[in-house]
């Protein structure tokens, strides 16, 4: 079983990227798209592969990949099935400490100023739901919490965006509350990197303890997992994942919820090894989803976190439902 | 809305207009010799007016009349008041006459017009063609006649006075604005291009007015020239990214914010002159045989 998900996600994955590479306004053929790749052929070719495909590409891996981590890492130590960095609003908060740190210009107008404040405001959004979720709440405080939550975050980014005396400001609204991956480039990629990487880390090695959690945070303690450490490191994870992806990419939700529940039932339901087959499914879900964004069909290109939230939203509320109907 | 009256008098004056048939020219022409207060709702019309009116006859101009990015007479719109383009600031204010836009404040333009307020409306769709009869129409609303036909007359000599490019090879240009917006078909911008010896890469290819152009369309079809715009503001915005974005760097090509003046083009008025004769020095510094064509 185990071999099989593993070789199949990252065939997914590998194909999804291939073909996000092939897609876009410029019509290249595949040849001297490869071509262009690895430097070679007409230059024209080479600058629209290496600079403006391979970046998307990397990003939809990186951003998708970081956001079903985290969501699957809440799931997993909230025990609720409904934690996800978007609906609980920590993606929004990552958006308006990015949006408070650029367009104040107090960081200069350098991509490397995004994400101080994108981390900042993902932080402050997990503990603050972290402080809440303790103690016995229910499933619906901690989502209606995030919903409070993620609703100021984004009157907060509107505010702050309206207040900008850049005429441009105010209609970038639209990519810090539902984002994209249009136009990025691989510094960009140099920028959340780091960050995501030293994230993963983080949630990877809360792995066997999340397992251990599942029991209980008794029975987890008796079992010698320090729950205090296990907190806070998920939480400088999730805020490092979260805050680097929004702040290159804006907010895109739903990532995080969707994936877990498609790839639970296909390992042992234990929430450490649900990790890694996460990160790998949000990687595809979220190069799917950009490769779609990107089609013709819509006109000018979608922003992809219309379409994460069309699929998501929908999710969402079938679990809801399915909730009222089995409970969590 | 229209009386009777009205239509009768607007008939006479028709006629003796002759040869003028642009309406706004004869309603006001009865009012050439005196000089009604203004208030300029438009960016565009702000400027018009503020080349032509003497100052104690501008009641106020646009907030946009000073920004950087937009409008070329920023220095000379420091010196008056500023309004948000709002009904009640026309009704406070009390001016004979307002001139906007016909895109803009839709709704103000509709209210001040029920309320029998003069409303004088200047096409959006501005070119090089259009601006001297923009100009002799605000000269007749704001009562400078003599002085609109010396300014009309000079961008008219100025503009006749290029010799006519020869066929050819002409260089190609993109203007690549904010957010990859680029200039198409049917812009002031076209137009000037047009007018100097340009192809404007994304007319050519459809894209008619301010739209979206993607950035990978761009390198593909590697323009002689990249015109990107500068921000707008000191304060940052993600807009201007793209106009920084690396794929352009790479590419190599002119890719000068620094060409046209700013604000010179993004409004018809005299002083688009200087957009054309900048472009124009361009121009002629690239009848050198083209270099790096061929990728």
């Amino acid at each position: 079983m185990k071999p099989t998900l593993w070789a199949g996600l990252l065939g997914i994955v590998v194909v999804l990227f291939a073909t996000s590479l092939l897609v876009g306004s410029a019509a290249l053929d595949p040849a001297t798209s490869l071509r262009g790749l690895v430097g070679q052929g007409d230059d024209a070719a080479a600058i629209t592969m290496r600079e403006i495909r391979l970046p998307r590409a990397i990003l939809g891996v990186l951003v998708g990949a970081s956001l079903a981590l985290s969501g699957a890492a809440l799931q997993g130590f909230l025990r609720n099935p409904l934690a996800e960095p978007g609906v609980i609003g920590v993606s929004s908060s990552a958006s308006l400490g990015a949006v408070v740190v650029f367009y104040s210009g107090v960081a200069g107008v350098s991509v490397f100023a995004l994400p101080a404040g994108a981390l900042l405001g993902a932080l402050v959004a997990v503990v603050v739901l972290l402080v809440i979720a303790s103690g016995n709440t229910t499933t619906l405080t901690l989502i209606l919490a995030g919903v409070g939550l993620s609703s100021l975050a984004a009157a907060f980014t509107a505010l702050a965006l309206n207040l900008s005396p850049n005429p441009f400001a105010s209609y970038e609204i639209i990519f810090w509350l539902l984002g994209s991956l249009k136009d990025r480039s691989m510094a960009h990629v140099w920028v959340c990197l780091p960050l995501m990487a030293v994230g993963t880390l983080l949630i990877l090695a809360c792995g066997s303890a999340l397992d251990a959690l599942s029991l209980g945070e008794e029975s987890a303690a008796s079992l010698g997992i320090d729950v205090a450490r296990t907190r806070l490191m998920l939480v400088g994870g999730v805020a490092l994942c979260v805050g680097a992806g929004t702040s290159v990419t804006g907010a895109i939700g739903f990532v995080g919820l969707v994936v877990p529940h498609l790839i639970r039932p296909l390992t042992d339901c234990m929430p450490g090894r649900l990790l890694l087959p996460s990160a790998l499914g949000g990687a595809a879900l979220l190069l799917a989803a950009d490769i779609v964004a990107r089609l013709p069909w819509f006109g000018n290109e979608l922003n992809v976190g219309v379409l994460t939230a069309l699929i998501g939203a929908p999710f969402f509320l079938w679990l809801v439902i399915r909730s009222r109907r089995e409970g969590f | 809305m229209v009386s009777r009256g009205q239509l009768t008098r607007f008939a006479a004056l028709a006629l003796t207009c002759g040869i003028h048939v642009l309406a706004g020219y004869c309603v006001s022409a009865s009012s050439a010799d005196i000089h009604p207060r203004v208030m300029s709702l438009n960016v565009c019309t702000d400027q018009l007016v503020l080349g032509l009116a003497d100052h104690d006859q501008i009641v106020s101009l646009s907030n946009l009349s000073e920004d950087p990015g937009l409008s070329f007479l920023r220095a000379k719109a420091a010196g008056y008041p500023k309004n948000r383009g709002l009904a009640e600031e026309v009704f406070v204010a009390r001016p004979e006459i307002v001139v906007t836009g016909t895109y803009s404040l839709h709704t103000t333009t509709a209210v001040l017009n029920r309320l029998g307020v003069r409303v004088e409306e200047f096409a959006y769709a501005q070119t090089l063609d259009t601006i001297a009869a923009d100009i002799r129409r605000m000269g007749v609303i704001v009562g400078q006649r003599t002085r609109a036909e010396r300014i009309a007359v000079e961008f008219e000599r100025e503009l006749a006075s290029f010799e006519t490019i020869p066929p050819g090879r002409w260089p190609s240009v993109v203007v690549f604005e904010q957010n990859g917006i680029v200039l198409g078909a049917g812009t002031l911008a076209d137009s000037i291009l047009k007018a100097v010896g340009f192809r404007n890469l994304a007319a050519e290819q459809g894209y008619s007015g301010m739209v979206p152009y993607p950035l990978e369309l761009l390198v593909k079809d590697r323009p002689d020239v990249v015109l990107v715009s500068r921000p707008y503001s000191d304060v940052p915005a993600l807009a201007d990214q793209i106009t920084r974005h690396p794929a352009i760097a790479a590419l190599g090509l002119i890719h000068d914010s620094d060409v046209v003046p700013s604000g010179s083009w993004s409004c018809g008025g005299p002083f688009t002159m200087e957009a054309v004769r900048a472009l124009r020095r361009l121009r002629q510094s690239m009848i050198r045989p083209n270099k790096g064509k061929e990728g």
